[in-house]
């Protein structure tokens, strides 16, 4: 793993200035997250780590919009994510975020063709641009042969391969992923993560990825870790220091 | 939108028994719907087209009504009534089958004012008129008759009489009477052919006269209940509206039956499909969750549900509809002899479909709303 990025005069891509987000259960307050600041460039490739409860898909629902901070502001490019109404975050989505579970998420009675397809479906685009650019996509998560095979008929790793090229297909500014190989055997999460590696440097994309797995988090170029809600005193860590005792691959 | 309807075509494949047993149930109980309607629309019809103008004379004591055929004449002659008609009926079975659902009403009648004195009839091609004058066994039927046994213009049947016995007599079918209406089981003949080959000269069973206002009909009711006092035949005089008030009142309780059926059947459809629409979103909230995450308006999450219960609706309820049609048109090889004489018109489909896709609709407002409502971080950290 590399260290930090230099930092540079360009703005980051990614503001969390502040974020608090608390849950009422009954008469109890849970601050799940307390007082974030963090800062993603860019082309980033962004490991989330942390023990469970920490707060750390927390804190990506807040950055994929699908959550909103109690205090403070989650400010991505021109937007400022946690001032817009439901309707435009759904479309700040559409154009600016894909989202990669851990468990898939395909629709079941969609193809591996029509799954990628379907966030396209949302753009006023002609058929023929549209086939292009899934074909292109599937072929970038070498899955063009599968592309009539409906999730249940393709291995865990085929449907992340689906997963990712959903994500994938309107290119867009900023790439979130859950856990992406929780649910993969070690040689399957090895193909995705290369994948994902090979993709972000390729393509430069912008990937925050929330992990557990010291394989996953070694394939990032910044690791920030969060605890009880707050991100640990030095906001970057080395693999050693966020996973003591791991020998590496 | 191809793409929304693919994907709500989809959806319903996922679990095709589920869909299939959903539709299923909106086709029996629309099926079940369209025949009771049609029901009750007969009898609305009979009401509505009553009227205080036309008054109907029957005997005051004998069931059925059977008076001298002399009574016509001194009737019509009384100041005030402006035409009249008089009722001959002949009821027998409509072929040699003699089953008991091929059994017809054949009215024999004056037939160069039949289009004034029947409500219904006005529109009944004044050439039909000419040529049943022409034609002594001629026959105006009704739809529902030609439908159920299959008649063609031109024809010739024998009617094989119940009411006067081994009278049996010809007709050629002349026309047909206008579609839908209370006249689409019965037949219309000329009342001399009736005298003719029955020998019953000197009987008729009803009368019809027709007045110019309400006003006059209860002087001329009076006056003619009055010629007849204390004869052999005394007569009852009672406008229609009267006399279908009277029926309604015997009805009524039926009739009020009818509605709470088809208001239970109404709301049953509505459970059913939106039972199987609430299951069918809450095991798919993941899926929804998803559509939001992809970026699909909340709006876009709750029109595929609803769209998803007005197609099961609407093919349900369409076929329903049609199967009703299907069903009151043909001849079955057993007694069902209410469907012969309750025509389920051609227009009960697109109701049927029309109430399906209402019934999707309403229905489904409340699990697409619950779809449409879907708190992705809820899902997740339920998976999670």
């Amino acid at each position: 793993m590399s260290s930090a990025l230099d930092s540079t005069s360009t703005p980051p891509l990614v503001r969390i200035e502040g974020v608090h987000k608390d849950y009422t259960r009954g008469s109890e307050t849970i601050h799940v997250l307390r007082g974030v600041n963090l800062d993603i460039d860019e082309g980033e490739f962004l490991g989330l780590i942390g023990p469970s409860g920490s707060g750390k898909s927390t804190l990506l629902n807040l950055i994929a919009g699908l959550d909103r901070p109690t205090r403070g502001r989650v400010i991505i490019g021109d937007h400022v994510i946690s001032d817009l109404s439901e309707a435009e975050i759904a479309r700040w989505r559409s154009n600016h975020l894909g989202f990669v579970f851990q468990f898939y998420h395909l629709i079941p009675v969609l193809t591996a063709y029509e799954n990628v397809e379907l966030p396209l479906l949302l753009f006023d685009m002609p058929s023929a641009r549209r086939r292009q650019q899934v074909m292109t996509t599937l072929e970038l998560v070498g899955l063009t042969h599968r592309l009539r095979h409906r999730p249940g008929e393709l291995s865990g790793g085929e449907q992340q391969r689906v997963g990712i090229a959903r994500a994938l297909v309107t290119d867009p500014t900023l790439i979130v992923a859950d856990e992406p190989t929780g649910d993969l055997d070690g040689h399957t999460s090895e193909e995705i993560l290369d994948l994902l590696q090979t993709l972000q440097e390729g393509l430069r994309k912008t990937i925050i990825l929330v992990t557990h797995d010291p394989r996953a988090a070694s394939r990032t170029r910044r690791l920030v870790r969060l605890e009880k809600g707050i991100l640990a005193d030095s906001t970057e860590h080395t693999l050693s220091e966020a996973f003591p005792g791991w020998k590496g691959r | 939108m191809l793409k929304f309807i693919e994907l709500v075509l989809k959806n319903l494949g996922r679990n095709r028994v589920r869909t299939i047993l959903t539709a299923l149930a909106v086709l029996v109980l629309t099926t079940i719907y369209s025949v009771v309607d049609s029901t009750t629309a007969f009898i609305g019809q009979l009401v509505s087209n009553a009227a205080d103008t036309r008054l109907v004379i029957r005997e005051k004591w004998i069931v059925p009504s059977q008076m001298p055929n002399r009574y016509a004449r001194m009737i019509g002659d009384v100041p005030g009534v402006e035409d009249w008609t008089v009722w001959h009926n002949y009821i027998g079975y409509l072929d040699q089958s003699k089953r008991m659902d091929r059994r017809g009403l054949g009215i024999a009648t004056r037939i160069d004012n039949l289009r004034e004195m029947h409500p219904g009839l006005e529109t009944l091609d004044p050439e039909l008129i000419e040529e049943m004058k022409q034609e002594k066994t001629g026959a105006l039927v009704g739809s529902g008759v030609m439908k159920a046994m299959d008649w063609r213009i031109g024809q010739r049947f024998t009617l094989i009489s119940m009411t006067q016995a081994g009278a049996n007599l010809e007709f050629k079918i002349v026309g047909v009477l206008p579609p839908g209406g209370r006249w689409s089981q019965n037949f219309f003949f000329r009342e001399d052919y009736f005298q003719e080959g029955t020998g019953d000269k000197g009987r008729m069973n009803m009368m019809w006269i027709r007045v110019r206002d309400p006003a006059v009909g209860q002087q001329v009711a009076t006056q003619i209940e009055k010629m007849f006092e204390k004869s052999d035949a005394e007569v009852l005089v009672e406008t229609e509206s009267a006399g279908v008030a009277r029926l309604a009142d015997r009805t009524q309780s039926i009739v009020a039956i009818i509605n709470i059926v088809v208001s239970i059947l109404l709301i049953d459809m509505l459970v059913i499909l939106s039972n199987s629409i609430s299951i069918t979103t809450r095991e798919r909230r993941r899926e929804m969750a998803v559509f939001k995450v992809l970026g699909f308006q909340p709006g876009f999450i709750m029109a595929m549900v609803i769209g998803e219960a007005m197609l099961v609706g609407s093919i349900g309820g369409g076929l329903g509809a049609l199967l009703a049609y299907i069903l009151s048109s043909i001849t079955l090889p057993f007694k069902l002899p209410m469907l012969l004489q309750l025509s389920v018109t051609a227009s009960a489909i697109p109701i049927g479909l029309l109430i399906g896709a209402a019934v999707g609709f309403i229905g489904s407002i409340i699990p697409a709303w619950n779809a449409r409502t879907v708190k992705v971080t809820d899902v997740f950290a339920k998976i999670a």
